[in-house]
């Protein structure tokens, strides 16, 4: 028993970690952020690359997204399918993902792998491939994920109707997955255009958090970074959205069973100062079963089966949103003065301490859980490094939660939750699609 | 009564069980107590044994009211103690805990991560939910109905999600527990009533049933005295454990297709009965399975995604309990190529039952499962699921700690039996497809019968009005 006995559990309100961590820019510009951590011989590396549907136009919507998937398809010195198959050989899994603003690489692989995967990641954004047989087969794969993410989800079917209406000027209203027409048509230069310009070295940021060095990365970096030549600096986005003056609506009908209604607000960038209270606002209202939203419309109401929301963080500002899903046969002009009321009282009266207290106890426990596996610290550093422009404001963070006042997320929730400056999208399913197809049996008892 | 590892000092990489203390309190229970300190957390994996393989039986085709387990376990948080259901979940939530309570098939699950000073609370919550739980009748009713709208948007949203329950049900039939659906159909949860879920409980939960696993950021002489005196007094479950049977491997091939109108793709699932979580050769059967579809460059999503572009994603499995579960390959496709990649499927099975594996592909597998092991055991509350689950299968440490050398030691040899004796053959898998079935009806019957069912029926199996078709003569 005494092997294992403790002292009294503490409860920091600041996060170790900061004086063992480093960083180093190379004389290409590519920024390297090295957390060093030994608890398990494994390390996670992210490689942030500023370049998301932001960076797109009409035509070549989905662009950002493509080459989440052509960077895996072969270099100058490796043919298409070799970076997966030399990482897994030697213990390493990868995946990446794309935003609206940024496309993030990861790879998560035992320590003696470090130096193949700085290799790797080195060849693909000095040497990518552009072979016209790959690219076509690439189309089929991201054009099944769209079928999958869209054309066959209600929600995310509704989703990007609502955020392609949301914006009449940004590029925030691309669907990241791109237009099913632009998939099928983006040309041999579109595609090194974008990689000249999105996959410069001065335009990416690793951050590397395991059982490594400082020095051993930084050593790496200089050997298979370094020497990628630094471009220019992609052009600005420019487009500022206009000021929403009064409420939008999309309709939607669609094959299926239960309606949906989603509310998108026109909200802050991620680097506003709001950022604390507006993300515990969106967890006083839809976070767990003790959440504004969740008591009052699904327990209480019943008006409403599920719910959620999000903020979208990102470097302009973009939209914060609430989804629902009503009950087979809920009539959404029924439902929507029910949730308004909800809101409206949000932003009237505020919210209650006790509220904050759950939301800012919640954050805490979600905060800790990153900060206990290599893959959540290094995306961590590298959300505060490229959206707030400083890796170390991470250390932070539970301090500027703590500081957050009712007044605060009171203020935001009056500044956000504005009817006049959000989209509101209806998904009505079509009843002409419901009930077994009679032609069916007939053919069956033929065969 | 209890046991002290000692901390051994691991080879480099691998992945050893931390020091832990194990009691088994006098009335059964069995509490083990993981301290690690990295980061102000503590977390627990509470295992309540028996799970959905013990909803009540009844004498219509379905066999068994399926979701009773599964509405009692939602119900264990919606009032507990002396706190109804918004105060339980203020209590929770208050403290930034969760709870979570999840049906395995064999077992109810029931997690939770709170703050380091909340030890305590998170005990007494817990102890509340499963000693004192107080199953009231409105809250039934509002969980219930709520799930079965929750089944019916997950069809609108989310089909693929659902193609393992319509597939176990026809894999397994309804004559064994692992056919029925884990959380109910909407038709079985609207049959279930007060009465079912108080005897369930009566039944069913008790001290003999309970693992309990708190790991992290702990006040060890203070938990085991709480524990102890939470559980120590609990009675037994009210009826003994029930033994399920081994599950009959399928013989020959027959097709459920699901009608999805105007559904893009066609979303497939093609299983056989594979084995159980104590198969010997399980290293082998992760090496093996770790090269057919375990992984990116799997022969499966090779095939389906990396080659032909057919595919987002293409992925096989074995799921294994204490009896086997299924072995199941999953991707799906533009409606138009269900052919093209269901063939392909077909032939990656055949082609692995046929040729094997080699020498440079079982050690690229070796290295990667041994370099991905440690990624899933790095947090207190990864040690609280791995430890519950060596408890619950009565596994011990060697099971974890051996891995790296079991790994290490797999043969060709060994490769071969686990392809011969645990993958199915080609021939011998039942079939799902999510689909519409206007246009793949005449491709579905070269794969064997076909039965449609529309996906709007409110069970997860055809109904009587369900018809079967003979298959297409090979072409």
């Amino acid at each position: 028993m005494n092997a294992i006995a403790s002292a009294t559990p503490s409860s920091p309100t600041t996060a170790p970690g900061r004086e063992i961590i480093r960083s180093l820019t190379l004389a290409n510009g590519l920024k390297i952020i090295v957390w060093p951590v030994r608890n398990i011989p494994n390390v996670a590396l992210y490689n942030w690359v500023r370049a998301g549907s932001r960076n797109e136009a009409p035509g070549i919507t989905g662009l950002a997204h493509f080459f989440e998937h052509m960077m895996f398809n072969g270099t100058a010195r490796r043919v298409a399918g070799d970076f997966d198959r030399l990482m897994e050989a030697r213990g390493g899994a990868n995946n990446a993902f794309t935003s609206d603003d940024v496309t993030v690489y990861q790879d998560w692989f035992p320590r003696d792998a470090l130096e193949l995967i700085f290799d790797l990641e080195a060849d693909r954004i000095a040497n990518l491939a552009f072979d016209p047989e790959v690219i076509e087969s690439e189309r089929g794969v991201v054009a099944s994920e769209r079928r999958l993410c869209v054309d066959d989800n209600n929600h995310g079917h509704l989703a990007e109707q609502v955020q392609a209406a949301a914006f009449l000027a940004h590029p925030y209203q691309f669907p990241t997955i791109g237009w099913p027409a632009d998939i099928q048509s983006w040309t041999l230069a579109d595609l090194q255009k974008f990689f000249r310009t999105y996959y410069a070295p001065n335009n990416q940021t690793f951050v590397v958090a395991g059982d490594v060095s400082p020095e051993e990365v930084f050593a790496l970096a200089r050997k298979y970074l370094e020497p990628i030549p630094r471009q220019a600096a992609p052009d600005p986005v420019r487009a500022r959205e206009p000021e929403q003056a009064a409420e939008r609506r999309v309709l939607v009908r669609r094959n299926g069973q239960t309606p949906l209604l989603q509310y998108a607000y026109k909200a802050p960038a991620a680097a506003d100062a709001r950022a604390p209270a507006l993300n515990l606002l969106i967890s006083i209202l839809v976070d767990g079963d003790a959440s504004r939203l969740y008591r009052e419309l699904v327990e209480n109401r019943k008006v409403i089966v599920d719910l959620g929301g999000h903020w979208h963080e990102g470097f302009d500002p973009a939209l914060f949103w609430l989804y629902f899903t009503l009950p087979e046969g809920g009539d959404p002009d029924l439902v929507q003065p029910i949730i308004d009321a909800e809101l409206a009282r949000v932003a009237r009266d505020g919210v209650t301490a006790e509220e904050l207290r759950r939301a800012k106890s919640m954050a805490a426990v979600a905060f800790w859980k990153k900060l206990s596996t290599i893959d959540g610290k290094a995306q961590l550093l590298g959300e505060y490094e490229i959206f707030h422009g400083d890796w170390a404001k991470l250390f932070s963070a539970p301090e500027e939660l703590e500081r957050v006042t009712a007044a605060d997320v009171n203020a935001v929730a009056r500044d956000v939750l504005a009817v006049n400056r959000r989209t509101v999208g209806v998904l009505i399913p079509d009843p002409q699609a419901e009930g077994e197809p009679a032609e069916d049996n007939a053919e069956l008892e033929e065969a | 009564m209890s046991t002290a590892y000692a901390l051994t000092h691991p080879a480099s990489g691998a992945v050893q069980v931390p020091p832990h203390e194990r009691i088994v309190l006098p009335n059964g229970a069995t509490l083990i107590v993981v301290p690690r300190r990295d980061v102000p957390l503590v977390a627990f994996q509470a295992v309540l044994r028996g799970g959905p393989v013990c909803d009540p039986l009844v004498a219509d085709e379905s066999g068994c009211l399926a979701g009773v387990a599964s509405l009692v376990a939602g119900l264990l948080e919606k009032g507990a103690g002396d706190r109804d259901a918004f105060a339980f979940a203020d209590a929770v939530e208050g403290a930034g805990g969760n709870f979570s309570v999840t049906p395995g098939s064999e077992a109810l699950s029931i997690s939770g991560q709170y703050l380091a000073r909340d030890q305590h609370l998170m005990i007494e919550l817990l102890a509340d939910a499963l000693l004192r739980p107080r199953f009231d009748a409105g809250e039934l009713e509002k969980l219930r109905a709520r799930r079965i709208e929750l089944i019916k948007a997950t069809k609108d949203s989310d089909p693929a999600d659902l193609i393992g329950i319509y597939g176990r049900a026809q894999l397994f039939g309804s004559q064994h527990p692992f056919g029925h659906p884990i959380g109910g159909s909407e038709a079985s949860l609207a049959a279930v009533t007060h009465e079912h879920v108080l005897t369930y409980y009566a039944d069913h939960f008790g001290a003999d049933r309970l693992i309990l696993v708190v790991a992290g950021d702990l006040d060890v002489p203070s938990l085991r005295r709480q524990v102890e005196d939470a559980f120590g007094g609990w009675r037994p479950a009210g009826v003994p454990l029930i033994r399920l049977m081994e599950p009959l491997r399928a013989q020959g091939r027959r097709v459920l297709l699901v009608d999805s109108p105007e559904s893009a793709q066609t979303y497939f699932w093609l299983a056989n009965v594979g084995v159980s979580k104590r198969y010997r050769q399980h290293a082998a059967l992760d090496l093996v399975n770790t090269l057919y579809g375990g992984r990116f460059t799997s022969m499966l999503n090779t095939e389906l995604r990396i080659k032909s572009g057919l595919s987002y994603s293409a992925r096989a499995g074995f799921s294994r309990g204490t009896v086997a579960g299924e072995f199941a390959i999953r991707s799906f496709t533009d409606t138009a190529n269900t052919r093209k990649a269901l063939d392909l499927s077909l032939d990656t099975l055949a082609r692995l039952k046929q040729d094997g594996v080699t020498n440079d592909m079982l050690d690229s597998a070796r290295a990667y499962v041994l370099g991905q092991y440690p990624l899933g055991f790095e947090t207190a509350a990864d040690w609280a699921g791995a430890l519950a689950e060596l408890e619950f299968y009565g596994l011990d440490a060697r099971y974890i700690d051996h891995y790296d050398a079991m790994l290490r030691a797999v043969s060709l040899q060994d490769a071969r039996l686990v392809i011969d004796d645990a993958f199915p053959h080609p021939d011998d898998l039942t079939v799902v497809l999510v689909g519409d079935a206007k246009k793949i009806r005449r491709v579905a019957r070269r794969y064997g019968p076909v039965t449609v069912m529309s996906i709007t029926q409110p069970e997860f199996v055809p109904g009587p009005r369900a018809r079967r078709s003979a298959p297409l003569p090979q072409q």
